[in-house]
């Protein structure tokens, strides 16, 4: 019998372990390490931060599901690996240190067979002077990253409301908080969800509302935007965003890195070099993402991190690192098995795996502060990248280390994306996408990088039930319920 | 060398919006082409989109004559608004109202790839805008509120989209008939459903009596649909004879998907 551990329990994490414990039976042993308690269905958090869904309704209990799988569950963070063993053993092993109320802080040596790096992002709030300290969120602004700081940030949101109904003007400020962030959709999500939240209380003419974000242009949402089509037309992301930032009223600022946060203000650097501040009363700032900070140790105890992790934190996959200068790009750079060069029990899915270069063109200030949005590899590429993983994962296990690694590279991989602009039965809207490929691949596709006949776009009531519909199929697909393998990532 | 500039009603391609990489002899000539085509249609701005190249690169002349090259032009920051009358080389002798920032600024590279930016006002901040409007493959029609788009497509004689000109268009009214088949039938599917659960051989008569009446219906509007789309698809002079296999399938499997609810209305509820 081998052990397979799934690091993580998030949308990638979740996914691979659930399927290799399909897989593979009770022949082999699936173990997940995860910090939560919970598993959060991400995406609808969005509307918890304005007070229309509850903490509840986007989360549930790990432990029954993972015991309905099959699947050993520890509530723990991995801290290290140790990839070749130790001194007296060469058994491969993680150091995990337990979470839960009744362990915490014990820690415990798991050896493995194989392991899939799926932790996902540390949200790196003290990157940016007073938006947090290293993964705690600061007091200045809230963000909507987890559960409970969407349950915050919908808080001071209510609080925010009754001032404007009380007479007192409220700015709201909304975007990026360093300009080295990705998960613009997030934000994009949620402007508009305030927006449309604080038009349904009857304030909306009081409250002033502006985007902030690192994109070079608005709609670039760290893919270097897309090109929709439709009703026959191709038309840019750059032209609908603007168009709806235009028609819902909401100034916007980009190419912005944010240097500082204050109570009620902030400072910030444009990619012209240019400096200024910005003030408000209700702020969500994304934070940007950087590994968990996992360290790496040889047999003999020597620290191999580098080897093993990318300078930013995330595991090194089978991708191209030396492309070089922005000139030398390739879509073929992308990863296409996700497992690390070094170690080949060694795979990483989803936000965890280092990816090679940006989407987006990579920009920076006149004074070196690079402002660009870092690549998405959130929601259905994870989903995808995590299946793919245990796919080649359980073939390893069952047919030998010869077996042939499944492939699910970024730059051959369609995603649907839909983007909530407002919840509501009949007022709701979001905006329907889908893109393929998710990296655009100039030399196949010429001009837009994408094939323009499966990258389209919709906005509307339609989309806002799709989202909704979503919700409840993906957290019944996590929950593991009659069927669940039919649901696509 | 002059280039020439795509016009209204030949269609702007879907190819666009690739960032300048390589900043070699090929983009010198690039601008070159761009410079000399400005100055002999006396224009004050082209984008390299215009003259059919995909690549991001704008040359604009300034408030002193000046041409200002600008390769992958984003505009990070604006303040104030301006509401001005203009016109672009691809709609020759038309005019529209459009509503632009007044002060932007803009980073974009220079020829030899350096960083740059601007900070431009009034008409040149406006030549700017449209010009990197075209880079991302819209003209200013997307910046036209809608009373005016109205306005402008109504003074267009093939209308914004070219699309009857030159290429056949993908999607129709015709669509709309047959969007509405759709819904009609799967209402018809649901007194089936329903038929599981009725035992009353009363109900069901009725409702087999319904499910007829609604069936003619149905094939009343294929047949419109069937003549209609062939009408419309005279009208587009670029949609070929291919067009009519297409309606003529499409129609079959209409027909099919109806004679299979009508099949299975009659066994499940017309109950002697």
């Amino acid at each position: 019998m081998a052990r397979l551990i799934v690091l993580g329990g998030g949308v990638a994490g979740h996914t691979t372990a659930t399927f290799a414990a399909k897989w593979l039976g009770s022949e082999h042993e699936v173990v997940v390490v995860t910090p939560n308690a919970k598993w959060n269905w991400i995406p609808s958090n969005i509307w918890v931060g304005v007070g229309q869904m509850t903490k509840e309704e986007v989360t549930f209990d790990l432990a029954p599901v993972y015991a309905k799988a099959g699947i050993s569950y520890y509530q723990a963070k991995a801290v290290s690996l140790n990839p070749e063993g130790s001194e007296s053993s060469d058994k491969p092993f993680v150091t995990i240190e337990y979470t839960s109320t009744d362990k915490a802080g014990q820690s415990e040596n798991i050896e493995y067979d194989y392991i899939v790096n799926a932790t996902g992002p540390k949200l790196n709030f003290g990157a940016t002077p007073g938006l947090g300290e290293g993964s705690e969120l600061g007091e200045h602004t809230v963000s909507v990253c987890t559960a409970d700081h969407a349950v915050h940030a919908s808080e001071k949101l209510a609080e925010a409301i009754e001032k404007m109904k009380g007479g007192t003007r409220q700015k709201f400020l909304i975007g990026t908080g360093h300009g080295m962030c990705t998960c613009q959709g997030a934000a994009f999500e949620y402007i508009f969800n305030i927006e449309n939240e604080i038009r349904k209380a009857g304030v909306r003419d009081m409250a002033d509302m502006k985007w902030i974000s690192n994109e070079s242009f608005l709609g670039d949402f760290g893919m270097g935007g897309l090109h929709m089509k439709v009703g026959g037309y191709v038309v840019s992301s750059k032209l609908f965003a603007e168009s709806l930032y235009a028609e819902r009223n909401i100034e916007w600022l980009i190419g912005a890195h944010v240097s500082k946060v204050e109570t009620g203000k902030i400072e910030y650097e444009l990619l012209d070099g240019s400096t200024g501040e910005e003030e408000f009363d209700f702020s969500m700032l994304i934070p940007p993402f950087a590994g968990v900070g996992l360290k790496a140790y040889d047999k003999t105890g020597t620290d191999i991190t580098d080897t093993v992790f990318a300078p930013n934190g995330f595991m090194k996959v089978d991708a191209n690192y030396a492309a070089g200068a922005y000139e030398n790009w390739k879509a073929s750079d992308w990863p296409r098995t996700y497992q690390n060069p070094t170690y080949k029990n060694m795979f990483a899915a989803g936000i965890a795996f280092a990816p090679p270069h940006l989407i987006s063109k990579p920009m920076k200030s006149p004074n070196g502060t690079p402002i660009n949005p870092t690549p998405p590899r959130t929601g259905m590429p994870s989903g995808i990248i995590g299946k793919a993983v245990a796919h080649s994962v359980c073939d390893l296990m069952t047919k030998g280390e010869n077996a042939h690694l499944h492939e699910a590279s970024m730059a051959e991989m369609g995603a649907a994306c839909v983007a909530s602009a407002g919840k509501g039965v009949f007022t709701g809207t979001a905006a329907a996408m889908t893109v393929y490929p998710v990296v655009p691949d100039f030399e196949k596709y010429p001009g837009t990088g994408r094939d323009t006949d499966y990258t389209f776009g919709e906005i509307g009531l339609a989309g806002h039930w799709i989202k909704h519909i979503l919700h409840f199929l993906f957290i019944y697909k996590a929950k593991l319920n009659p069927g669940w393998t039919l649901i696509p990532e | 060398m002059i280039r020439e500039i795509i016009k209204h009603p030949a269609p702007l391609s879907v190819e666009y919006a690739t960032d300048v990489r390589v900043f070699d002899d090929k983009l010198f000539a690039l601008i070159e082409d761009l410079k000399d085509t400005i100055n002999e249609n006396n224009l004050d701005a082209l984008s390299a989109y215009q003259i059919g190249n995909y690549y991001n690169v704008i040359v604009v002349k300034n408030d002193k004559g000046e041409l200002i090259e600008m390769m992958n032009p984003r505009l990070i920051s604006h303040n104030g608004i301006i509401v001005t009358q203009e016109s672009t080389a691809y709609y020759p002798d038309k005019n529209a109202t459009i509503q632009r920032f007044e002060n932007i600024s803009v980073v974009f590279q220079d020829r030899k790839g350096n960083d740059a930016s601007i900070q431009a006002s009034g008409e040149f901040a406006v030549r700017i805008q449209r010009k990197i409007d075209y880079t991302f493959g819209a003209t200013f029609i997307h910046k036209m509120s809608k009373e005016e788009k109205e306005k402008f497509e109504k003074s267009l004689q093939n209308g914004i989209n070219s699309s009857n000109a030159d290429y056949c268009p993908t999607t129709f009214h015709r669509d709309k008939i047959l969007k509405f088949i759709n819904i009609v039938m799967l209402i018809m599917l649901l007194p089936l459903l329903a038929s599981f659960f009725i035992e009353n051989i009363q109900i069901l008569q009725t409702m087999w009596m319904y499910e007829l009446y609604i069936a003619y219906g149905v094939l009343f509007l294929q047949i419109v649909y069937f003549f209609y789309a062939q009408y419309e698809g005279k009208l587009n002079i670029a949609c070929d004879s291919c067009q009519l296999g297409n309606i003529v399938a499409v129609t079959a499997i209409s027909l099919g998907k109806l004679a299979v609810i009508v099949v299975a209305s009659y066994f499940l509820l017309h109950v002697t």
